[in-house]
Formats: structure tokens, C-alpha cells, sequence
């Protein structure tokens, strides 16, 4: 069970807009960078689904190991993962 | 989509899916071979491999078809047999290892563009490694005893013909206890097709012999299987093939020397006996035995009957316990057939019939499965058994070009079968998803063969390494690319090869990521990969590339404070490795903000200070209007003169002086939150000297400048040895997240051009940062104003030096920052000239004259202040009126100003309102004697003062009702300052016309001596017009002219009051009047007060360092207070006897009105015979002001006070209704009044009996117009005051 959570607001041309770290546990250091790589690695999964479905919110687009991702996408594709 | 056969997929089943041949040998065979650089195997191995073989095969049905690709394995009987793990392992580190070493080479370039990988060829994408690692991952897994496949099909005896007895050795080797286990644990048939081969070494051996042995041979084994090899025809050995077959399978030797004493004919012989081989013998064996297989299993597990006795008997069997312990299926059990007719099918090509026997023997192991669940350690045999069938089923469905669905289903199946297995399962569980992932990539699921081989990373990370790099390709070749998990994917293997020392590889990952990440703005991944990469490049020693990679995290101001030092930390010692200096441009650390970039010089415009600097230079610019020579003159000023001696290139740029510097403002920020340390901070400039022709100029110009150090090629001298500018250098420390802004300096000594080209500094002695200004627009602070469009950023940082001129330096003295309002200072400006050249013709303009008043001469300096600002010290100097509207003040025209000598100039300050104030100054001079571009200079200074607000003075006049030359003046002082106690010294009237008296004793308006914060304080006076008017012939003028001066203080009696006519009091006076008064209408009628007081105690003395000594209050055109334009008097006698018994009393009165305004009035006056009831005693204006006019009081009156004042209340009800007196002469007049003037009317009234009589009832009516035709403007009337009349009768 993943006790740590990070939040990222993506903008135009994957550029992150807003950035928080989320979670209780002590951190692992390099907690910041491994969660910005899966959420960036996500933003391929999210932008093929994007366009496929009419939901705006993507529960579990991706996982890598025991972190999911989840994204909602505004109707200008402003990502909030 | 590629056909199944031609993909990769399909290649790699026809080459790991194919007959084994065993080969068994002598010693003496190997020695023939090894001359050649190869053993026998290795010789014959590229000639396995039939691309074309046209065997005409049948199997099941009837039908015949032809083998078009075909291959053998050879393997050495002692090879055949499960690899060991370990060793097995070893194999392939030293393949990655091997491969890491190649990459190395190309690892120094930039990494490639994203467009460039996406636009190359799928092959090209993932390294050609990868084949061989994926093959050698796949051979670990041979030789197991389930999978027919690998079992040997076939088997060679080679026995050399040098042998002692040959056919003995053609027995011996084939001798159980040398084969492998697989033939001899039963796990096969050992029953396989055997090939005897006698090699013929042609360098050493007799053909003789060879004959006899083959002879020999052939009547032992049968003519068929034995075959002759006839090898090394070359004597000398030094054969080179073009292309040599086995330098693609023996890579680590030299390619040169392998197969050196084969000839072409050797070559030729064996190709020509792999080819009969394969298609003489392991074929139709292969397709005899298929049938033969075929057959039995139709008979016993084909139709139905047999479908339910093989139900019924596996039911059976379970009731028996196994025994044997062993391998469960032998290969005489019906499983083992099965799967050996399926594999044999499989590897003849009919995958039809491969498969129509996997289904078969899945449904039996599926039924086995459910029975036999509890069997233990067999379960996971048995499983590999069934998983290894559904595997090659999937592949047979593949290569067939079956349904995709079910290939996948079964891929999905085994897979996930295996991985259930957990580790014993891994590695086949490795194999399966390899194939599947080739499988899927022939397909074009590349994303989903990225997540096969993501599963089958495992735990140890060289493996998963590889494979999470090939799944970053399958990334790559997805439509559209996922360029976003190839990168992660990448970093993810990078940092498993790291883990495993495969530093090269890393690298090589990491190289290929930045090239996804290079334009992210995603920080932390930027960081991570660029710091990463940065330190592997310093572990294989190439520190150059890593200090290239490492700079660019250096700007993490985000990330932790330890992850920030651990960035510096390595890049320091990284660069600290190279062991030499960096110079690196555009370096982020620290960070300079290029929008604070300020050029401060002084061209024509000199500055006292930095701030003055500072200042918009629009405010100079409207200040220095009047002083400087205007540009359209028709004389030449320097603007002209310039344009004529120079070209017009040259007006364009700035120009300085030489010797003086030329400063640059430059923020530099720390983003990150550990402190740095900067050194040796200097500007980058070039100095073009000034050729004679300056056309020359215009070429390239070469740098003739000399920096603090020559190691930049900017500051490099290439001409003069000696500098022909200085640069300061600066070192400073910032401390996390600082901003500090640095002022750096040129200061060119010879004529030219000079441009400022960059800043250089250097972090920690080993990293120059170079940062460059052209890319970026600096705004030059005095970029005058008529070129400020057309300048470049360039050419902001472009400078004319000129020649050296004289420069004026300007320091204010004595000058505080805080001041109360009101403060009055002395201070003394000192101008200094360090050049020998005179400078003349000086001129100071003020921006603040209602603060600022320059004194009249040096010797001013002389006396003391504030004495000398008192009365009676014998000064004559008159009150001077020069034209103080101009504000520019000239100093004397003898003065100049040369050498050491200083000049000191007093000058007045007095804070004239609270608030912030900033005073500017320009000084504007004339060179002497100089030639130059330059006439003329100005010297700019700058201060800022805060004033304090203290006392606040407003005064109230009012008429007085019985004089009509008295004033009443209330002041009202309400201190306003916070903390500080004033104390009031002297209230002057400005001018001779109004003198001014205390209507109180001093001791009684303040008894307590100062005002304290906060306190409001109200006092009278009385003022009186001592105006002699044309008009007026007034009789109260008799008094001598009033002082104007009260003192409000009684200590100290034999002080001095303060001269308020002289200089500065009255020129301050003076600009305070302009400014007071400025929108008022010149008004002659008013009156001006300068009130003196003195700070008497501070309770905060760090606020104002140095006490003030005197205040002074200007209060100006307070004009005399009255609701009505007129102010009037009645004239009579107070008393008078009458004999009443004669006659009734008639009294002649006289009005005096004054039209107190500048308009025309038009008076009339109204009497009215009885008293209006309400409107009674009530003279309006009087009450209104606060004070009530007694006027001196006498005996008589004090007698009929109560008479009057009960009167005045409530008057008797027997006076109502005839009024004690009545108004005769004229009732009702009408008189115009000229503006300021006065007019008398003569009123008389008759009384009828003694008594006090009150004559207040009349009204003036008034009316106002701006001239004697205009309509009335505005109208009013007044009522009469009292005026008490006491009639008494006479004796």
C-alpha cells in the first residue's frame, strides 16, 4: 500500500503547473524525482486515452508498482494527476 | 505486417526449433580443426544453416511439400545437457560487459535528437546486441527433458583418419557413459540416427590410409552413413577468405586467421556434406519417425472411442501410486510421443499437425493437472511440461499465421504459468516472454510486448536492465511513439545497469533519455538524469563530458537543501578531477538577473552619488532645462560639434571619459539554499583604441584590453602590454536564496571605443562563469532621451571614451535625513574640481526652493548659527528679491575652480512640509580651455529627506466689531509629532503693515512652557492694520508703527528675537507665500505669520540626530474671517444729557461701512422702529468666531448692565409695542462702496425718554457684483450690532 501521493498539475505541452507532495510516511529521498518519472510516463497513457473516452476522470491510467495513477482531465486538457 | 516466417520471431523458432545434432569426436579431430583457429563444431556450424535446402517432405497427410529454410544444431555431446545456471550467467555479463565496451566510444557526443531516433529504421532503434543477449537467454533454457525440440535427433561420430583403429573409436564414442543424461535417464529415445564421418587432415595424413579406414568403415556401418571429410588442403595455411563464414559466430578472435588452411574447395566439401547430411539423412528420418508417430498415436488417442478410454484410463491411474519417482512421462509414454510427434512436426515445418498434437497432449495435461494437484515437487515438473506445450502451441499458431487470438491466449497462458511457478519458473518464464514479445512486436503491439518484457524483468537487475531497455524501444516503435515511458523506461534499465557496474551501459540509457528529457520542464526527472549521467561520465573518467551534464542541474533552487549539496558537492569534485578551469558560459550559478542591469557613467552628466545616479533622468532632464545651453541656439554647443567631429556611428553610442569609470549594476541571485561563494566578479570588456582614421574602426575590432586575468581571450591584451582599462573585481558570499546586487566597474585610461561585453566570475577557484550581455536588452540608465528607440542593447553597452576633462565632485554637508517641518538648517555645500583645468560659469539649479535656499556668499559660513538669524547684530544685509522665480541660482562669475581647492557655498535648508522629500541638485559647469566633444557638465546630486511632521499652526482672523482697524487673531498650534515637545519662541507679522500685540500674559498661553506630542494649544492676539490708506484719514492711526514681533517665552528676557526680514527666514518666507498662496488671487487684505519655536525635548533622540535649533512655521494670505463682504462701525456719543421736558432727543450717529472684499458693493441700510423679536441681540458674525468683543467697560455701564441684559433676554412687554426711539432722517439708503474703501452715512435717531437704548435695529442690506453694470453676483443682509445709547435727563 502506497502511503505517499503526489499531485501535479499539468498544463500545455506537459508543462507541470502546480507540484505537491503528498503523504504521511517518511519519504523516500529520492521519493520526488520516481514519482515525477511515473507521472511524466503516464502523460502517454493519458493522452492516448484522452481522446477516447468522454470521462474526464482516468482512475488507475497507469501503475507502476504499487503507485497508481490517476488523472482527471479538464476540457482544455489541463491534467490534474 | 511482416509474414510470421520472415519476422524476427519466425527466425529465431527456425533456429532454436530445429533438429540437434550430437556430435561426438576424437581428440585427434579437434587437433585437425584447430589449426584453422575453430573447433570441428565451430567449422561446421556456418554451413548449418540451409536457406534454401528443397527437401521434398511428407508427414501426416498425403500431401508432399518443400523444405525451403532448414537448420541444424550442432552441439557436442558433452554440451547437451541444462547449462549451469552460474556459469550460464557469467556468459551473458561478459556479453553486456562486451558490448559496453564497444558502445564506449560514442558515448562522449551529444546525445541524439528525439526526432533523429524516431525517424531511423525499427532495426536500427535498439542496439544489434540485443539479438545475441536474447538468444543466449533463450540457450540457457536448452536441453531440458521435456521439450522434445532439443533432444538430438541426430548424432556424429568423426573419428580423424590419423586414429589408431578407427572403427574401435567409432564404438568407444559412442559408449553410454559419455553420452548425455538426456539419452541415458530415458528422458529420450537413445535409439537416434547415427552418422559416422571420418576427417582427413590433408596436410598430414596419407590418402592411403584414409581410403582403407573409410572402406573399412563403410562395411561396419553400412555404405550410407559413412562419409569422408577432407580438410586443411592448404599447406601453408595463410588462406584469407573474403568472407569468412565464421566471423559472425566467433567474434573475440581475429576474423583474419580463422579457417586459415581451408581452401576454397575444403569449404565447398563442407558445405556439401552438411547439405547431404540434412537432407539425405536427418530429414527423412525426422519425417519417417513423424509418421511412424503419427500413426500409433491415431491409433490409440485419435476418434472418440479412444478419447474416453484415455479418460477413463487416466481416471484409472490415479488410483495407482506413482512409483517411479523419475521423469513421470518417459519417452515411451503416449505424452512423450505426442510431444515428440508435435515438435518433430514443428520442426519439419507442418505446423498444422504440431499443433492438432499440442492440443492433444494440453487437454491430457490439463486433465493430469486436475488430478494430480497434490503430487508436490511433480506439480512443477509436470506444469513445465504442460506450460513448455501451450508455449509452442502459441508459436505454432504464430508461425502458421493462425488465429492471433488464440497464439496470444496461449503466450498469455504459459507466461503467466510460469510466473506463478515463481522462481523455478522464472527463467522459462524469461523464454516465454521473450518469444511473446517478438511475437507481439511482429504484430506491431509494441506497447504491449514493452509490458511482456517489463514483466519479465525478475529480481536481478543485469536482467532486468536489458529488458527494461528493450521495453523502452518497443516505446519507441509504438504509432505514435510514448516517448514519455521510453524515457522513464530508460532510466529505470540506466539505473539497473548502474546497479550491476555496467556504467557504460548506464550511460548509453541515460544519454538516450536526455534526449526525451532535454527541453522538460519537469524538474526533479531533469535533475536526477542530468546529475546521474554527470556522475557516471566522471566514473569512466570523462570528466569534461561530466562536468558538461552536471552544470546543468546547478540551478535546483527547488530541490532539499542536502540534495543541493550533494549536486555541489560532486560537480566540485568532478571539476575539481578535470584539474582545470571551466569557463563556461551562460552558467547558472549564481543566477544574474539581467533586468536589474543598470549602466551608470558620467558623460556630460555627472553624478554625486549612486542614488543620484538612480534618478529618472526626465528629472533631471526638466531640472536642467533652464541652465543648459539650449539646442537650438544659434551658437555651436556640443551636441553640433559633435556631430561634426565625429560620424554618425559614433553619435549613437554612449560616451564616457577617460579616467572616470563606468558602473555596472548587476543582481546576481543564489537560487539554491546553501550559501556560495563568488570571486573574482569582473566585467568583460574590449577596448578599441582610436585610430586616425576612424574608418578603420569600423573593421573587426581587435581587442587591445587587458583584464585582471589574461586567461579569457576577452581581456586578453594583444597590442600594448600595459592595460588600457582597469576592471574592479568583486567577491562576495550569498547566502541561500540571496539576492545581492554588485557593482562592477570599468575605468578605460585611453580613447576608443568601448564596449562592455559580458561579467566573468568564478565559483570555488575552478568554474568560470561567463555570462554575455548582447542576447539580452539592458536598459542603459542614461540613455538620453532623443535616442532612446533607436538603441540597441548593444549599443548601451557601447561607450565613446573622450578625453580626460575635469569633473566636478559635490558633497552636501551637514545634511540630516530625518527633519521636523519647519526645521531650519545650515548647511554647506563643498564642490571640488581634482583636475588641473578650471571650470567656470557655475550655475546650481534647486528642484525644492521651498526647501532649499542658497546663501548669498562665502563669508556666511563665517557666523554661527542660529545667532546669527537674530535681530540687532548689526547686519545692513536688505531683504534681497532677486528674481528667486527662476530658481536657478549663479554663483559669482569670478569663481573657478581648479587644482585642490575647494569652494564652500552655504546653503539654507527648512523642511517645509512632512512627508518623504527628495531634493535634487544640478551643478552646471564650464570647461576651460578644453577642446573637447564636451562644453560643459553638470553635476547631479541627490538626497532624500524625511520629514517629521511637528507643529501645525492655522490662525483664524477676525474683524473686530468695534474697530475697524483691529483684528482678532486666534492661533491654533496643535503639535502633531509623536513623541517630541516643542517650544514656542516668537509669532512675527511679515511685512510693516500689521503689528501684533498679546492680548494675554505670556506666562498664561503656556504654562507648562512646551507642547507636548500630541497637544493643542489656542492663543490670541491682536493685530493691527498700521496701513495708511489714500482713502482713510482715520483718527486711530495715531499709533507710531507696531512691533511685529511677539515674544512668546519668558526666560531669557535679553535673548534676541529672530530677524524675520533677513535672508534665509525671508526668502523661505517667500517661496512659502508663492507656494501658500499659490492659486489664491493676489488678496493685499491678508496677513502672514511665521511662528519661531524650538524642539525643546526628544524623547526619541536616534530620530533626529543633531536637535533642530529652530523652527520656523510660515503661515501665509490668512485673510481677515467674516461671513459678509462688510465689516461697519457706528459712530456716536456713548452718553447724553437731555432735557426732555423740552424737546425730544435727537442723536446724530455716524456709519462707517467697509466693503472688505474686492468686488463692488452695493449697501443699503434699513432701520427698522421696533425690535424684531428673535433676531434681537444676535450680531452673527461675532458669536460665530468663538470670542465675544468686550469692549472696555466704564462705571456707568457696569450700572445698567442688568438693566440691559434683561432687556436684551427678554425685553419688557411695555417696550414692545412702541419702540423707545425711532430712526428719523433718511430710513432707507442706498450707497455703492468701491472695492477695500469706506464710506460714512450719517443716521440719526430721536428718543422720546431717558434710558439705555439699544441701537441694533437696522439691517444692511448688501449686495455684490464684479462690476457696476453687472448683474448681482450674490447678496446678504446683515443685522446691526448692539451699540447702547444712554440718554439721561439733564439736570
Amino acid at each position: 500500500m502506497a502511503n505517499t501521493a503526489c499531485f501535479i498539475i499539468v498544463g500545455r505541452n506537459d508543462i507541470p503547473i502546480y507540484e505537491a507532495e503528498v503523504g504521511s510516511v517518511a519519504k523516500r529521498e529520492d521519493a520526488a524525482q520516481l514519482h515525477q518519472f511515473i507521472l511524466h510516463a503516464a502523460l502517454d497513457v493519458v493522452q492516448d486515452l484522452a481522446w477516447t473516452t468522454s470521462a474526464m476522470f482516468l482512475k488507475s491510467v497507469d501503475r507502476f508498482n504499487d503507485l497508481v495513477v490517476s488523472v482527471y482531465v479538464t476540457a482544455g486538457h489541463i491534467l490534474f494527476s | 505486417m511482416v509474414e510470421p516466417v520472415n519476422s524476427s520471431l519466425g527466425k529465431m523458432l527456425l533456429e532454436e526449433v530445429s533438429p540437434v545434432v550430437m556430435v561426438l569426436c576424437t581428440p585427434l579431430v579437434e587437433e585437425t580443426f584447430v589449426k584453422n583457429g575453430l573447433s570441428f563444431v565451430e567449422t561446421l556450424k556456418p554451413f548449418c544453416n540451409f536457406s534454401n535446402i528443397d527437401v521434398p517432405v511428407r508427414t501426416s497427410g498425403d500431401q508432399l511439400y518443400r523444405l525451403k529454410k532448414f537448420t541444424l544444431r550442432l552441439f557436442y555431446a558433452s554440451d547437451i545437457r541444462q547449462p549451469n545456471i552460474q556459469v550460464a550467467k557469467q556468459r551473458l555479463e561478459h556479453l553486456i560487459t562486451q558490448a559496453g565496451e564497444k558502445d564506449f566510444q560514442d558515448l562522449e557526443s551529444d546525445p541524439p535528437q528525439i526526432a533523429d531516433i524516431l525517424s531511423n529504421p525499427e532495426s536500427e532503434i535498439a542496439p544489434t546486441w540485443f539479438q545475441h543477449y536474447n538468444k543466449e537467454l533463450i540457450r540457457t533454457l536448452s536441453f531440458s527433458d521435456h521439450e522434445a525440440f532439443d533432444h538430438p535427433v541426430a548424432c556424429l561420430l568423426v573419428v580423424s583418419s590419423k586414429d589408431e583403429e578407427p572403427i574401435n573409436k567409432f564404438v568407444d564414442l559412442f559408449n553410454t557413459n559419455r553420452l548425455p543424461s538426456l539419452l541415458n535417464d530415458g528422458a529420450m529415445d537413445p535409439k537416434i540416427l547415427k552418422h559416422y564421418l571420418l576427417v582427413h587432415d590433408n596436410q598430414d595424413a596419407t590418402t592411403e590410409r584414409t581410403s582403407k579406414v573409410l572402406s573399412e568403415m563403410r562395411s561396419t556401418f553400412g555404405n550410407n552413413e559413412c562419409n569422408l571429410l577432407c580438410t586443411n588442403s592448404s599447406k601453408e595455411g595463410n588462406i584469407e577468405h573474403q568472407a569468412n563464414p565464421w566471423a559472425s559466430f566467433k567474434s573475440d578472435v581475429s576474423a583474419d586467421k580463422l579457417g586459415c588452411a581451408l581452401t576454397g574447395d575444403d569449404i565447398v566439401e563442407i558445405k556439401d556434406l552438411m547439405q547431404e547430411f540434412a537432407s539425405r539423412h536427418v530429414i527423412p528420418y525426422m519425417e519417417q519417425k513423424v509418421r511412424e508417430l503419427n500413426q500409433q498415436i491415431s491409433a490409440t488417442r485419435k476418434g472418440l472411442r479412444n478419447q474416453i478410454k484415455n479418460l477413463w484410463w487416466r481416471k484409472g491411474k490415479d488410483d495407482v501410486p506413482d512409483s517411479t519417482k523419475g521423469s513421470m512421462y518417459t519417452f515411451s509414454s503416449t505424452e512423450s510421443q505426442i510431444r515428440i510427434l508435435g515438435d518433430y512436426a514443428f520442426m519439419l515445418h507442418d505446423y498444422e499437425l504440431a499443433l492438432s498434437s499440442y492440443r492433444l497432449i494440453s487437454t491430457d495435461y490439463k486433465l493430469d493437472k486436475a488430478w494430480k494437484h497434490y503430487a508436490g515437487v511433480q506439480v512443477a515438473s509436470h506444469l513445465c511440461n504442460y506450460v513448455s506445450v501451450e508455449e509452442m502451441m502459441g508459436l505454432a499458431y504464430f508461425i502458421s499465421d493462425q488465429s492471433k487470438k488464440e497464439a496470444e491466449y496461449c503466450m498469455e497462458n504459459a507466461f503467466s504459468t510460469y510466473m506463478k511457478l515463481g522462481k523455478s519458473g522464472f527463467q522459462n518464464s524469461t523464454r516465454c516472454g521473450l518469444w511473446w514479445a517478438e511475437m507481439l512486436k511482429a504484430r506491431d503491439q509494441y506497447k504491449e510486448a514493452a509490458s511482456v518484457y517489463f514483466r519479465i524483468c525478475g529480481e536481478e537487475p543485469l536482467h532486468a536492465a536489458v529488458m527494461l531497455e528493450q521495453a523502452s524501444y518497443c516505446f519507441v516503435l509504438t504509432k505514435p511513439a510514448m516517448l514519455h515511458k521510453y524515457g522513464f523506461h530508460l532510466v529505470l534499465s540506466g539505473d539497473h545497469y548502474k546497479n550491476c557496474d555496467q556504467v557504460n551501459h548506464a550511460i548509453r540509457t541515460y544519454r538516450s533519455a536526455i534526449s526525451v528529457y532535454k527541453s522538460t520542464t519537469w524538474s526533479h526527472i531533469k535533475d536526477h538524469v542530468y546529475f546521474h549521467i554527470g556522475q557516471w561520465y566522471a566514473i569512466v573518467g570523462m570528466h569534461e563530458v561530466a562536468v558538461r551534464n552536471m552544470l546543468k542541474v546547478l540551478d535546483c533552487g527547488y530541490q532539499s537543501k542536502a540534495t543541493q549539496e550533494i549536486f555541489l558537492r560532486d560537480f566540485f569534485n568532478i571539476v575539481k578531477k578535470t584539474g582545470m578551469k571551466h569557463e563556461v558560459v551562460g552558467l547558472q550559478l549564481p543566477v544574474i538577473n539581467m533586468s536589474s542591469l543598470q549602466v551608470i557613467y558620467d558623460d556630460h552628466r555627472t553624478y554625486a552619488s549612486q542614488a543620484s545616479a538612480l534618478v529618472e533622468e526626465s528629472i533631471w532632464q526638466s531640472l536642467e532645462d533652464d541652465i543648459i545651453p539650449s539646442l537650438n541656439s544659434g551658437k555651436s554647443n556640443w551636441l553640433e560639434l559633435q556631430s561634426k567631429l565625429l560620424p554618425k556611428k559614433y553619435k549613437e553610442s554612449n560616451v564616457c571619459v577617460a579616467g572616470e569609470s563606468v558602473k555596472v549594476d548587476l543582481e546576481f541571485r543564489n537560487p539554491l539554499l546553501i550559501s556560495t561563494s563568488v570571486t573574482s566578479v569582473s566585467l568583460i570588456c574590449e577596448l578599441t583604441p582610436n585610430s586616425d582614421d576612424l574608418k578603420l574602426v569600423d573593421k573587426e575590432p581587435s581587442s587591445s584590453s587587458l583584464g585582471p586575468e589574461s586567461s579569457t581571450e576577452h581581456n586578453q591584451g594583444t597590442t600594448s602590454g600595459f592595460s588600457s582599462f582597469t576592471l574592479s573585481e568583486v567577491d562576495f558570499t550569498l547566502s541561500g536564496g540571496e539576492k545581492k546586487l554588485v557593482r562592477l566597474t570599468v575605468t578605460p585610461s585611453e580613447e576608443g571605443i568601448l564596449k562592455i561585453v559580458g561579467v566573468r566570475w568564478e565559483l570555488s577557484g575552478s568554474i568560470v562563469g561567463v555570462h554575455h550581455f548582447q542576447s539580452v536588452p539592458a536598459k542603459a540608465k542614461t540613455a538620453k532621451g532623443r535616442k532612446k528607440n533607436k538603441l540597441t542593447p548593444t549599443d548601451a553597452l557601447k561607450f565613446l571614451v573622450i578625453k580626460s576633462l575635469p569633473r566636478l565632485e559635490g558633497s552636501m554637508d551637514h545634511l540630516p535625513e530625518t527633519l521636523h517641518a519647519g526645521d531650519l538648517r545650515y548647511l554647506v555645500l563643498e564642490l571640488k574640481n581634482k583636475s588641473d583645468s578650471p571650470i567656470k560659469n557655475l550655475k546650481m539649479k534647486i528642484s525644492h526652493p521651498r526647501f532649499v535656499s542658497p546663501g548669498n556668499n562665502e563669508e556666511e559660513l563665517t557666523t554661527e548659527f542660529p545667532d546669527c538669524l537674530k535681530k540687532g547684530d548689526g547686519q545692513t544685509i536688505v531683504q534681497h528679491e532677486t528674481n528667486r522665480t527662476s530658481s536657478v541660482f549663479a554663483f559669482p562669475k569670478d569663481i573657478s575652480l581648479q587644482g585642490d581647492r575647494s569652494l564652500k557655498w552655504p546653503i539654507w535648508l527648512r523642511a517645509a512640509i512632512p512627508g518623504t522629500i527628495s531634493l535634487y541638485f544640478t551643478i552646471y559647469y564650464e570647461m576651460e580651455n578644453v577642446s573637447s566633444i564636451m562644453k560643459y557638465r553638470t553635476l547631479r546630486m541627490h538626497y532624500n529627506l524625511q520629514v517629521l511632521p511637528s507643529l501645525e499652526i492655522s490662525f483664524g482672523i477676525t474683524p473686530s466689531p468695534s474697530r475697524l482697524q483691529e483684528f482678532l487673531v486666534r492661533m491654533d498650534i496643535v503639535n502633531r509629532s509623536k513623541s517630541d515637545y516643542f517650544q514656542i519662541r516668537q509669532l512675527s507679522t511679515v511685512g510693516c503693515r500689521w503689528g501684533i500685540s498679546l492680548l494675554q500674559p505670556v506666562d498664561t498661553i503656556l504654562p507648562s512652557k512646551s507642547l507636548l506630542a500630541g497637544q493643542a494649544l489656542s492663543c490670541f492676539f491682536m493685530i493691527k492694520d498700521c496701513k495708511k490708506s489714500e482713502t482713510e484719514e482715520d483718527k486711530t492711526m495715531s499709533l507710531p508703527p507696531s512691533q511685529t514681533d511677539v515674544k512668546l517665552f519668558t526666560q531669557d528676557d535679553d535673548e534676541k528675537l529672530f530677524d524675520i526680514v533677513n535672508s534665509p527666514l525671508a526668502s523661505f518666507h517667500e517661496s512659502e507665500r508663492s507656494c501658500q498662496g499659490a492659486s489664491d488671487q493676489v488678496n493685499p487684505n491678508t496677513v502672514d505669520f511665521i511662528l519661531i519655536s524650538r524642539l525643546a525635548k526628544s524623547s526619541n533622540p536616534s530620530a533626529v540626530p543633531d536637535l533642530p535649533k529652530i523652527l520656523s512655521h510660515h503661515s501665509c494670505h490668512n485673510r481677515i474671517r467674516s461671513s459678509n463682504p462688510l465689516s461697519w462701525s457706528l459712530d456716536g456719543p456713548q452718553t447724553i444729557y437731555h432735557d426732555f421736558s423740552t424737546s425730544l432727543c435727537e442723536v446724530k450717529l455716524k456709519m462707517i461701512i467697509r466693503n472688505t472684499c474686492d468686488k463692488l458693493a452695493t449697501v443699503s441700510i434699513e432701520t427698522n422702529d421696533y425690535l424684531p423679536e428673535a433676531a434681537a441681540p444676535s450680531p452673527s458674525s461675532g458669536n460665530q468666531s468663538g470670542w465675544r468683543y468686550v469692549p472696555t467697560v466704564t462705571e456707568e455701564m457696569k450700572l445698567t448692565s442688568d438693566v440691559m441684559g434683561s432687556r436684551l433676554g427678554k425685553p419688557p412687554s411695555s417696550m414692545e409695542s412702541s419702540p423707545p426711539f425711532i430712526w428719523s432722517g433718511l430710513s432707507s439708503t442706498k450707497v455703492p462702496i468701491q472695492p477695500m474703501s469706506t464710506t460714512e452715512i450719517p443716521l440719526q435717531i430721536s428718543v422720546f425718554s431717558p434710558g439705555i437704548y439699544n441701537l441694533s435695529s437696522y439691517k444692511l442690506n448688501w449686495e455684490l457684483s464684479e462690476h457696476e453694470n453687472a448683474s448681482s453676483s450674490s447678496s446678504g443682509t446683515c443685522q446691526g450690532y448692539p451699540y447702547h445709547l444712554t440718554v439721561l435727563q439733564s439736570e
